[in-house]
């Protein structure tokens, strides 16, 4: 029987969320002639200990339902987040942490938190099309795959790359395989294929409307498409973005999950 | 006296002239007759145990979902459609149908259950208690504790599951489950039960809670079920109840706008329905091996007897007896001798089966419980009555015996009576 966990589906939406901040924070410095690796590398070495708040909106459409939420999310490198739901009234106050490999999630109507079980983290995330496990895996793609320039070149008029991301044998991935295009000139992710273990693509992450938050350059949206369903979508677009907002690891705690802020 | 009175009677001596021989073959048809009927209970016995054992747990006789539920089992995909269905009028056409016994609705949600630090994944089943006990057995083996009751937030949950959460009757556990507007529903439950059916993917993944609650706790109208599941009189005989059962539904609610699909068991479970159709191919062989052994019994009691009567044959043929008329009575002999071997056997045979069908030998202290084709077996030998083995066996038995006269009749029109009464 297949099951649709709805704390799976929860934790898909973090992931997606961390995914995006990470994204933001892509920082555009001028590189060259690196190698697939050493870009990422780069990248993932701005995101440490760098930490950041912003306002987020996620409108999930599916087939049978669709419903906006306002989340706030506050990140600390790739290991830390928290995302905490402003509205719909009735689901304000629900909060997902991600720390390191796990993820909790805070319900306010019952006053508990739940650590989301192994099982659940292919599930999806709030209801969305990312898994808990894409929160988790993002803070270790440098360490789950390895990489490869694929293209490099103008497409649709614009430099890029694309890395083709590849898992490591023993990684803990659920894709056969990842294409990450990256914009040359500033360095903006323009989106994200996965496909399985056969080759088929799952699901499309497509980034757009870049713009200057605090003094950096982030994409403002992203959407993330089933392959399976093309007419579902979950859609992030960040409303503002701070960095370097004074975090430290004690911030990202399961007291402070629990505290209704 | 017509004259084929008259043959009954020479042939009915005849079969006296040797009772001790006459005894012995038919006690070994009449064994034949037993072993063949015993088998066959036996077998249907394993069958019923194994249908019942593999049915009557979780998955029922017959189920009935949405056209579009399975195999997604996507949780929008309720009976009715969206809107979903009058259950209680559903439930009652579908118990108006003369096969059907009972039946239960059930809502399926897939979630978490949590209690302290510990998290696990959950089937969530919502169901009526009081339908439910008659179709499953689930809610059967509650360990401890009592069932939950409806609007009062209690949920029984399996022996592993409790086990994993470490939580026990009373302890309160927090259920999340995905609901139809895309919220996470959840909230606070008891413990009321912890079942332990002793099959493992059962006691350790399964959440039994009132069907209302659940509903509520996945923003479902208390119209939205899932499944309807059923018993049905005759458990072998299923496919042919859900077929009916389908047509039933379609005429008495042709306004229904999704259609519904209606699933024996033999369906839902293929392999359960393999293993009991190997069952009675082997049954089947077994029989036709004992009934080979009796016809080259009788066969050879009837050829030594007409052997021995060869001078007989002459002098009755040279008297102006036609061969047909001496093949006749040696077929009469085959004919009666059948007919008293059936009488002894369904006599004997008759209260054995009556007395094990009642009081199947029970071997769990010699034997432990194995599962096979994931059922539980109990170690208990029972037997079940069958309509049509004793009288299938004894149109055999019958066969068997006319047959097995055959050869020997036709031999005895083959006497050419000056040969044999000069013993050439």
């Amino acid at each position: 029987m297949r099951r649709t966990f709805p704390a799976a589906r929860t934790r898909r939406v973090l992931a997606s969320a961390v995914l995006l901040l990470v994204s933001a924070l892509w920082s555009p410095s001028p590189v060259q002639a690196q190698t697939a690796r050493e870009i990422l590398e780069q990248v993932d070495q701005l995101l440490r200990g760098e930490s950041s708040r912003g306002r987020v909106t996620m409108s999930i459409a599916t087939e049978h339902w669709a419903r906006d939420l306002e989340m706030e999310v506050w990140s600390l490198g790739t290991e830390h987040s928290l995302v905490r739901v402003r509205s719909p009234a009735r689901e304000a106050g629900t909060s997902t942490l991600k720390a390191g490999r796990e993820v909790w999630n805070y319900l306010p109507r019952v006053d508990r938190t739940i650590k989301v079980p192994p099982a659940m983290m292919m599930g999806s995330w709030m209801g969305s099309h990312f898994t808990n496990d894409d929160l988790v895996r993002e803070s270790s793609i440098v360490d789950d795959y390895d990489f490869e320039i694929a293209f490099e070149g103008a497409r649709d008029g614009v430099e890029v790359w694309e890395f083709e991301l590849i898992p490591k044998p023993d990684a803990p991935v659920v894709w056969g395989s990842v294409e990450y295009e990256v914009r040359k000139d500033d360095m903006m992710p323009t989106h994200v294929e996965y496909f399985d273990e056969s080759g088929e693509l799952v699901r499309t992450m497509v980034f757009s409307e870049y713009r200057r938050m605090d003094g950096r350059l982030v994409p403002a949206r992203m959407d993330v498409v089933p392959a399976d369903k093309p007419a579902e979508r979950t859609t992030l677009v960040y409303h503002d973005l701070e960095f370097d907002v004074g975090l430290d690891e004690s911030f990202f705690s399961l007291r402070n999950l629990r505290a209704r802020r | 006296m017509s004259s084929d009175a008259l043959w009954w009677r020479v042939a009915w001596r005849n079969l006296w002239r040797n009772a001790h021989r006459t005894w012995i073959t038919a006690s070994g048809l009449a064994f034949g007759y037993f072993a063949s009927i015993v088998l066959v209970g036996l077998t249907d016995g394993m069958n019923a145990e194994l249908v019942e054992n593999g049915t009557r747990l979780m998955v029922g006789q017959v189920q009935i979902h949405a056209g579009d539920y399975l195999p997604e089992r996507n949780m929008h995909r309720t009976i009715g459609g969206y809107g979903g269905t009058d259950v209680e009028s559903l439930l009652t056409r579908i118990e108006d149908h003369p096969d059907i016994e009972h039946a239960t609705p059930r809502l399926f949600g897939g979630g978490l259950l949590s209690s302290g630090e510990r998290t696990v994944a959950g089937l969530l089943l919502g169901v009526d208690a009081e339908r439910e006990v008659h179709v499953s057995t689930l809610l059967a083996t509650l360990d401890e504790g009592r069932l939950p009751r409806g609007g009062a937030f209690e949920v029984v949950i399996g022996q592993e599951m409790a086990r994993q959460l470490e939580a026990g009757v009373g302890d309160e556990v927090v259920v999340v489950v995905p609901a139809a507007d895309g919220s996470m529903g959840n909230d606070l439950f008891t413990v009321s039960g912890i079942f332990q059916t002793g099959t493992p993917g059962i006691d350790r993944d399964y959440a039994v809670l009132p069907l209302a609650d659940l509903q509520s706790l996945m923003a479902m109208a208390p119209g939205r079920i899932h499944e309807i599941v059923t018993t049905v009189t005759r458990s072998r005989e299923t496919p042919a109840i859900a077929a009916s059962l389908a047509a039933a539904l379609e005429t008495t609610a042709p306004e229904d706008p999704e259609p519904l699909d209606v699933k024996p068991w033999t369906e839902l479970r293929p392999e359960l329905h393999e293993a009991v159709a190997l069952m009675d191919s082997m049954s089947f062989v077994i029989v036709i091996i004992i009934f080979a052994m009796a016809v080259f019994g009788v066969a050879n009691t009837m050829l030594i007897g007409t052997f021995e009567r060869r001078r007989e044959f002459a002098v009755i043929r040279a008297l102006g007896t036609t061969g047909s008329s001496v093949s006749r009575t040696v077929v009469y002999e085959g004919v009666m001798l059948g007919a008293i071997s059936l009488a002894a056997g369904a006599l004997v045979t008759w209260p054995v089966m009556v007395w094990w069908h009642r009081t199947p030998p029970d071997l769990s202290r010699w034997l432990r419980g194995f599962e096979w084709t994931g059922v539980q077996w109990r170690p208990v030998l029972r037997v079940e009555y069958s309509v049509d083995a004793p009288v299938v066996t004894g149109v055999a038995l019958f066969a068997t015996a006319i047959f097995a006269a055959a050869y020997p009749a036709w031999r005895a029109t083959r006497v050419p009576p000056a040969d044999a009464l000069a013993d050439r």
